[in-house]
C-alpha cells in the first residue's frame, strides 16, 4: 500500500508524449525533415488501429514507479558507474565488443543447459547451471509465497523467495520503495503490483527500466488469465493462498511470453508487424471481417504466425498492442485451438483490468497458419461468433481472396537484399503513429537462436539509450568486432540498422534515407494503411 | 448456448491431464498425438456426426479445460448438455475425486443430463498392473448408485473410444424420441390448465 502512495507524487509523464519529441527534434538535422508523426511511411491514412499509447514512455507511463527517484544506499553509486560504461560503448570502443563476445559465450553455455527439454522445471537450485540463466524471473505473494519461477520448481525456490520478499517489506517498513539491486554484472529488479510482487535478476545489458517493463509484461499475463477484481478477492479473502492452483497449466504461457521478449521485436518496440500483402487483397479480407460482425463483438483479428494479416475493431474502442501481444502469446504458445473452436474467457488487461472477454479462436483451415481471434463480450455468444468465422471464410473464398492470402503466406517475410543496401544485414523500422513495424528476415549470420538472441540484445541496448530515462538520444552509431549499428529516432518513427564490420559510418548514414524511400515505395504492402472499423 | 447444428450437446469433464482432449482426438479424427502435454485453454467445440440406425446425430462436443481457472466458467459449458463424459485417469487416484465433484454439480445444476464415467489411459493398465489405482469395481458401484455408465478406454489404442461415442448417440436418440412424445402429453395437459385457471380468475 505504501508503494502506491508514493507513486502518486511521480512525475508521470502526460499521456501522449508526442508534442514534447516533436519539440526536441524541431532543431534537429533530420534527414527526412518532413517525417514527423503521421507523415512517416507506414503511418495509417485514416485512425490507427491501436490505442494512441505508442511510445515506450507512455507506455511505462502507467508504472508510476519508473520515474520515481528512489536514495537507496549504493544505488546511485552504481547508476553512475553504469552510465560510464554505456558511454564508452557508444564510442564503439573494441573493449565492449570483447564483453559482448564473452557474453556471447555465456550465453551459449546457457542453451546447452537448457536444451535437455522444454521446461526444465527439475534443474538443482543449487547447481551453477542455475545461476548462470542469463535472467531469471520470479513472481510471488505478498504473503511470500512462489507463485512462478521461469527455473527451478517453485517449491526449491520458496526460501529465496521469501528472502525477497523480506527485502521488499524492510524498505517499505521505512516508507520506501526498493526498485533495483545492481550487483557486479547482475540487476535485480522488483516490481510491486498489489497483490504480487515480481523480482527480475539478469545478466543482460537491458536497463532497470527494461527489465521493469517486462516484468510488466508478466504481470499482465497473470491477469490477462484471472483479472485483477478476481486476484484481489483471492488475496482480500486468503491472504495465504497459493495462485499455482489457479495458475496451473499456464506455465507455459509464461514461459514462452519470456522468450518472446527476449527475441521478438514487436515487445521491444511496442508494436506489431503485418503479413506482406498487396493492400488490394487486404482490404478484401478486412472488409470481408467487417461484414461478418455480430452485436457483442469488439475485436475480429486474423494473424499469419506472430504477423498481423488484418485488425477490425469496435468504432470508438482501441486494442492496445500489449494485449495483442497476449494474445500472440496465447495463440503461438498453444495448440488447444488446432483441435476445434476454442472459446476462452480472457481479460485484456490495458483494455479493462475488471473483467473478461470472451475469444473464440479458431484456424481456417487444420493445417493453416491463419488464425482467426473473434473478441466478444457476451459469453453465451459462442455459435453466433462461430458463424461470423463461416461467413467471413465464405466470403473470402467467394472472392478468391483466400487464394491470395495463401500465396502471401508462402513469402512471409521478404530478404534485406530487396531494400539494396550495401552492407545492410537487418533492420526494424516503426512507423510511431501506427504503431506497425517492419522487419527483413534474420540473416544468416544471426540465425541460431543464440546470435538471433545476441542481435535482440544488442537492439535492446540501442533502444534503452534511446529511450534513456533522463537522457534520451536520437542516435547512435556503435562500431563492433562482429556488426555496426546504427540507431536513429524521430518523432515519427524509429529506425535500428545493422551493418556488417566492412561498413563506414557515411555508408550508414546514407542507408537512412534510402531505406526510408524504399518503406515508402512498399508501405502499401507491409503496413496497414487503412484500418477498418464495424 | 444452442445451435442448429448439433443435436446433442456432450461435455467433457475431469481433472487436467487425464486426457480429455486426446479422447476428443481419437474420437474425431482418429489419432493419437504424442508429444509434450499441452493443456486446453478455456474450451474447445467439436461437432461430429455418429450414424445410428438410419439416422444420424451430430454430437457438439466440449472439450473443458481441467484447470480450477476456469472452474466458474464450466457452468456455461455444461449447460443444456444432454450428455457428460466424466473422464478421470486410471492410474491417477487423486482424478477419482475430481469425478465425485463433478458428478455432484451435474446433479445439482443439469438433472436430465446422462452421466458417463471414462477412465482413460487403459493401455498403461493393460502394460503394467500394478499402476492401477482406481478400482474397476468401486467405479462400477459408483455409477451404479448414480445411474451412470461406465467404460474404460485408451486414447492410444482407440480401444473402446468409439464405443463410448455411439453408446451416447444412441442413448440420445432414444431419450429426444421419448421427450418428444412426452412433450406432446404435456402440451395437451397445460393447455387445459391454462384453461382452467383463465377460468378461476375472470
Amino acid at each position: 500500500m505504501e508503494a502506491d502512495v508514493h507513486n502518486t507524487n511521480a512525475p508521470v509523464e502526460n499521456g501522449s508524449l508526442a508534442p514534447v519529441d516533436r519539440l526536441r527534434h524541431e532543431r534537429s538535422d533530420s534527414p527526412t525533415p518532413g517525417l514527423v508523426e503521421g507523415t512517416e511511411p507506414g503511418a495509417g491514412q485514416d485512425s490507427a488501429m491501436f490505442v494512441h499509447a505508442q511510445s515506450f514512455e507512455d507506455l511505462t507511463a502507467d508504472d508510476g514507479e519508473q520515474e520515481q527517484e528512489l536514495s537507496e544506499e549504493g544505488t546511485d553509486g552504481t547508476l553512475e558507474t553504469q552510465e560510464q560504461e554505456s558511454g564508452e560503448s557508444r564510442d564503439g570502443g573494441g573493449e565492449s565488443g570483447e564483453a559482448q563476445d564473452t557474453q556471447a559465450e555465456e550465453e551459449q553455455e546457457d542453451e546447452e543447459a537448457q536444451s535437455s527439454g522444454g521446461r526444465d522445471k527439475e534443474e538443482d537450485v543449487t547447481s551453477e547451471a542455475w545461476r548462470r540463466h542469463r535472467k531469471h524471473v520470479f513472481v510471488l505473494s505478498e504473503a511470500g509465497k512462489p507463485i512462478y519461477s521461469r527455473y527451478g520448481t517453485e517449491e526449491a525456490l520458496s526460501s529465496t523467495m521469501g528472502v525477497m520478499m523480506a527485502l521488499v517489506s524492510f524498505v517499505e517498513a521505512e516508507k520506501n520503495v526498493i526498485r533495483s539491486i545492481h550487483a557486479e554484472d547482475y540487476k535485480v529488479v522488483f516490481l510491486r503490483k498489489s497483490p504480487l510482487v515480481l523480482v527480475g535478476v539478469s545478466r543482460t545489458r537491458q536497463s532497470e527500466r527494461e527489465l521493469t517493463r517486462e516484468l510488466l509484461y508478466i504481470y499482465y499475463q497473470i491477469i490477462s488469465l484471472l483479472t485483477l477484481t478476481q486476484l484481489n478477492h483471492i488475496f482480500q479473502h486468503k491472504q495465504n493462498y497459493d495462485l499455482r492452483r489457479l495458475l496451473a497449466g499456464s506455465e507455459h504461457l509464461t514461459d514462452n511470453l519470456l522468450r518472446l521478449l527476449d527475441r521478438d521485436p514487436g515487445l521491444l518496440l511496442s508494436a506489431v508487424t503485418c503479413l506482406p500483402l498487396p493492400s488490394s487483397s487486404r482490404d478484401v479480407i478486412s472488409s470481408s471481417l467487417q461484414a461478418a460482425k455480430a452485436k457483442s463483438l469488439v475485436f475480429s483479428i486474423l494473424l499469419a504466425g506472430n504477423r498481423l494479416v488484418t485488425l477490425v475493431r469496435k468504432k470508438d474502442q482501441f486494442l492496445h498492442h500489449m494485449d495483442l501481444h497476449l494474445l500472440f502469446n496465447l495463440v503461438g504458445s498453444s495448440s488447444s485451438f488446432r483441435e476445434g473452436e476454442g472459446w476462452t474467457p480472457i481479460c485484456l488487461p490495458k483494455f479493462n483490468t475488471a473483467g473478461f472477454f470472451h475469444a473464440h479462436i479458431s484456424y481456417l483451415e487444420p493445417a493453416s497458419d491463419l488464425c482467426l481471434i473473434l473478441v466478444s463480450t457476451d459469453r453465451e455468444d459462442f455459435f453466433n461468433l462461430s458463424d461470423c468465422k463461416r461467413r467471413f471464410l465464405e466470403r473470402l473464398r467467394r472472392r478468391s481472396a483466400y487464394q491470395a492470402l495463401q500465396e502471401a503466406l508462402r513469402t512471409p517475410s521478404y530478404s534485406v537484399s530487396q531494400v539494396g543496401i550495401a552492407e545492410l544485414r537487418h533492420f526494424v523500422y516503426k512507423s510511431k503513429s501506427s504503431g506497425l513495424y517492419t522487419s527483413p528476415e534474420i540473416p544468416i549470420p544471426y540465425q541460431s537462436e543464440e546470435e538471433q538472441e545476441r542481435l535482440m540484445g544488442l537492439y535492446q541496448y540501442l533502444h534503452s539509450c534511446m529511450h534513456h530515462p533522463t537522457r534520451p538520444l536520437r542516435s547512435i552509431y556503435r562500431c563492433g568486432e562482429r556488426e555496426n549499428l546504427l540507431a536513429w529516432v524521430t518523432s515519427g518513427f524509429e529506425l535500428y540498422l545493422c551493418f556488417s564490420p566492412l561498413g563506414t559510418k557515411e555508408q550508414a548514414m546514407a542507408a537512412i534515407s534510402k531505406l526510408l524511400k524504399w518503406i515508402r515505395k512498399e508501405e502499401d504492402r507491409l503496413f496497414i494503411l487503412s484500418p477498418q472499423t464495424y | 448456448m444452442s445451435s442448429h447444428r448439433v443435436d446433442a450437446k456432450v461435455v467433457m469433464l475431469g481433472k487436467e491431464s487425464v486426457g480429455k482432449t486426446s479422447l476428443v482426438e481419437r474420437f474425431v479424427h482418429h489419432r493419437f498425438l504424442v508429444g509434450p502435454y499441452q493443456n486446453t485453454i478455456g474450451a474447445a467445440f467439436v461437432a461430429k456426426p455418429v450414424q445410428v440406425g438410419d439416422k444420424v446425430v451430430t454430437l457438439g462436443i466440449w472439450d473443458t479445460a481441467g484447470s480450477e481457472r476456469y472452474e466458474a466458467m464450466s457452468r456455461i459449458y455444461y449447460r443444456g448438455a444432454k450428455a457428460a463424459i466424466v473422464c478421470y485417469d486410471l492410474t491417477d487416484s487423486s482424478s477419482f475425486l475430481r469425478v465425485r465433484f463433478w458428478v455432484k454439480e451435474l446433479q445439482n445444476c443439469e438433472e436430465h443430463c446422462k452421466i458417463y464415467l471414462c477412465g482413460t489411459k487403459n493401455d498403461l493398465v493393460e502394460a503394467d498392473r500394478s499402476v492401477r489405482q482406481v478400482d474397476y469395481h468401486d467405479v462400477q458401484d459408483f455409477a451404479d448408485e448414480i445411474k451412470a455408465q461406465l467404460f474404460e478406454t485408451s486414447s492410444k489404442t482407440g480401444a473402446n473410444v468409439d464405443k463410448l461415442f455411439q453408446k451416447v448417440a444412441v442413448d440420445f436418440n432414444s431419450t429426444a424420441f421419448q421427450v418428444l412424445t412426452e412433450e406432446k402429453g404435456v402440451d395437451l395437459g397445460q393447455k387445459k390448465d391454462a384453461y382452467f385457471y383463465s377460468c378461476c380468475h375472470h
